[in-house]
């Protein structure tokens, strides 16, 4: 209960709090005008924004993402239902919690002249997979590391508005919509890089248009969203670039490719052909392209990817292990990876993030600030992140 | 005619009281000592005398019924020696069957059809069958004393054969369901090289219990119990000698087809020598022999536990295990 009434003085200063994020290693102490004792920290805030400093000693505390980064980074990355939460609160704030710390250990690790390692994030519906990935990439990013970032790959084998034959491979498929936007939110992202990488191929896109040997990546890019015909060849081609690059001595940047719903890859497609036939994920110009950025065949960079049950087809809900979600194919063409389980809230992170809703005035219902509400909160969402999400947005 | 009747009693009681018009009289007579001896009943006179109407057995009066003679220590099988229908006159019991009168109770059994057509077990008393099994006796062998526990049995008896017999009250004894029969036998009792195991395996599917290791061959094709038997058992030679045979096309047998997985030449074990080849590459800069490469103690767990995810299925510990070779190999 101390902690309770500790949140209840800090919420005055919760305003002064925010102007004073600094993003650098270190813990620094709040020189507000507090009332009457020096209170250091919020219980469930940590001042350590930068991912790289945060340790295990962080657990379960919330750091905040700096909006700037927010922008750049993940245009199209976050769940939906964070996004929503974002705008609420008007701050982003992530738990650090053990499945990002342990990930962002290994990359902090990782020997670019070797193979990437390929991380799999697994667990229940709900669990926080997205959204360690989403701090995982933000580690990435401020390493400095080139993102290639595909917030939900299921996207790409549903709901297809536009479906044209390839122009480079006619047994394959383009989804026009859906490479632009991603080349558009790629471009967001990586801005710094495109200016600098170049490309070492040529690449000709119709009798008249083609990419020249030696021209900027950024151009490749402009290419794609402006000529959306040949946009998920454009695509492709980003995709080779990178891998042929990166880990090359001459190259001074890090790939990062993250995929969200891997499992989509390897899975079913519920876009049809003309004569009714379904598609296979392997005849899309896009899927095939990510397929062959998930193998292990380059250097200097790391795969992080999360399975998801939420958007994938066929799938039943309560499956949620790699082979379950991945199949036969897909496990064969993964291996060897890592997989990293990403289990429900433990006791401290519960209290952690019952503490941070309480402190944004989440949490209305008089009854949920008792001791009993939060037994009652705990037995309904069964300390599931999303779960308790959506049980406290109608209190 | 008195000693006339004497004589005619004793022949009487054992003629067939077929005979007509014979010592009518006489018989009359003779058997008046439980009968009222009012003059004779008109309508059963003497037909030759009254001349009108066929010619009729004379009726006799019946006597008293058995079970007011029995004592309460006879022997009941003397009296259903042998499967009959009900006697409500040799039956002392009170029993009543059939729709009740409204108001009333269900019909006596006297004169009862009801108890007539249903099959009775009468002639089946625990002492019927006490004489029977006494009477058997002389003709059994006794137990073998050295089958005297069950694992010797299941060891020298390996095949069992179960069949039910069912007991019904209705018109009839039969019932088509006495005529399946399960044959269960241990697979571990039969000779069977790895080939023949897998194979019979997969020809007898479903029939087969993992966990107990039993085969189960249900017969009820043939409307006799005798003949499911006999084909039960030609079921059973026929799938032990089909299973020891290798067809031509059983060499088409693709992964898919395997039961269980198998690392050698998977497409785990080309991805894994990949990654190691070209780490080593990096690292150091010299080709590996692939055998020294798949020697490594490492690589040797990891096909552990890839062998073990895939046969088992996942859980929590398989994942876990998995995760930690993985992460030997890779150095991390």
């Amino acid at each position: 209960m101390a902690l309770h009434r500790l949140s209840f003085r800090l919420r005055q200063t919760v305003t002064h709090v925010r102007s004073l994020h600094t993003s650098g290693c270190g813990q620094q102490q709040e020189a507000l005008a507090v009332e009457s004792e020096p209170e250091p920290f919020s219980v469930f805030r940590t001042q350590e924004n930068d991912p790289a400093c945060q340790s295990g000693n962080q657990i379960g505390q919330y750091y905040t993402l700096p909006s700037a980064h927010i922008r750049t980074l993940f245009p199209h990355g976050l769940p939906r239902r964070y996004q929503q939460q974002v705008k609420t609160f008007n701050e982003a704030c992530v738990m650090v919690r053990q499945p990002a710390l342990e990930v962002i250990d290994y990359l902090k690790k990782t020997d670019i002249s070797k193979p990437p390692v390929r991380y799999v994030f697994y667990g229940l519906k709900g669990s926080g997979k997205t959204m360690s990935l989403c701090h995982t990439v933000h580690f990435c990013y401020t390493q400095g590391w080139l993102v290639l970032h595909v917030p939900n790959a299921h996207v790409w084998v549903k709901n297809c508005k536009e479906l044209l034959p390839s122009s480079f491979n006619s047994s394959r498929f383009d989804q026009p919509l859906q490479a632009t936007e991603w080349l558009r939110n790629f471009r967001t992202t990586n801005e710094p890089f495109l200016s600098k990488i170049k490309t070492k191929q040529r690449y000709v896109w119709t009798k008249r248009e083609f990419t020249e040997e030696g021209s900027l990546l950024a151009e490749l890019v402009d290419q794609g969203i402006s000529r959306v015909k040949s946009s998920s060849d454009v695509v492709g081609a980003v995709m080779k670039e990178l891998r042929l690059q990166s880990g090359q001595p001459e190259s001074d940047f890090r790939l990062a490719v993250a995929v969200d719903g891997v499992n989509a890859l390897w899975g079913r497609s519920t876009i049809k052909k003309e004569d009714k036939s379904a598609v296979d994920p392997e005849e899309l110009t896009l899927v095939y392209n990510l397929r062959k950025m998930m193998k292990n065949d380059w250097t200097g960079g790391a795969i992080i990817t999360t399975l998801a049950q939420t958007g994938s087809l066929y799938t039943s809900r309560s499956e949620y292990l790699p082979q379950e979600l991945l199949g036969e194919t897909g496990f064969d063409n993964m291996d060897p990876f890592i997989p990293v389980s990403v289990p429900n809230y433990s006791e401290k992170e519960f209290e952690s993030c019952y503490l941070y809703y309480m402190d944004r005035h989440w949490l209305q219902h008089p009854q949920s600030h008792t001791e009993e509400g939060k037994k009652e909160i705990i037995f309904l969402s069964n300390r599931n992140p999303s779960m308790m999400d959506r049980v406290c947005a109608s209190l | 005619m008195a000693s006339h009747t004497s004589k005619a009693f004793l022949s009487l009681g054992r003629l067939n009281i077929a005979g007509l018009g014979l010592n009518n009289s006489a018989s009359r007579v003779t058997y008046a000592a439980a009968l009222s001896t009012n003059s004779p009943k008109g309508d059963k006179g003497f037909p030759q005398r009254n001349g009108r109407g066929p010619v009729r057995k004379p009726r006799r009066e019946p006597g008293e019924p058995r079970t007011e003679k029995m004592p309460l220590d006879q022997d009941w099988t003397a009296v259903y020696p042998a499967a009959a229908p009900f006697r409500p006159s040799s039956v002392p019991l009170p029993v009543r069957m059939g729709y009740p009168v409204k108001g009333g109770v269900p019909p006596e059994k006297k004169g009862n059809l009801e108890l007539i057509k249903i099959p009775n077990f009468l002639h089946l008393t625990p002492a019927a069958i006490k004489k029977h099994c006494e009477a058997l006796k002389p003709f059994c062998t006794e137990w073998p004393s050295a089958l005297d526990s069950d694992a010797k049995c299941d060891e020298l008896f390996p095949i069992k054969v179960e069949s039910t017999d069912f007991v019904s009250a209705g018109q009839s004894v039969r019932n088509p369901s006495a005529r399946i029969v399960h044959l269960k036998v241990k697979l571990s009792s039969f000779n069977l090289d790895k080939h023949a195991q897998r194979k019979m395996l997969k020809l007898v599917g479903e029939r087969y219990n993992k966990d107990t290791d039993t085969l189960t061959i249900r017969a009820d094709s043939c409307p006799l119990r005798q003949q499911n038997q006999d084909y039960a058992m030609y079921l059973l030679t026929v799938l032990y000698h089909e299973s020891w045979k290798t067809e031509a096309w059983e060499d088409e047998k693709t992964v898919a087809d395997m039961e269980e997985y198998s690392w050698e030449d998977s497409p785990s074990q080309k991805n894994m020598l990949n990654v190691l080849v070209r780490m080593k590459v990096a690292g150091e800069g010299k080709g590996e022999v692939r055998e020294q490469l798949l020697g490594i103690k490492e690589v040797q767990e990891y096909k552990d536990s890839v062998t073990r995810l895939k046969n088992e299925g996942e859980s929590e510990s398989t994942m876990l295990q998995y995760k930690e070779a993985v992460k030997k190999v890779l150095d991390l």
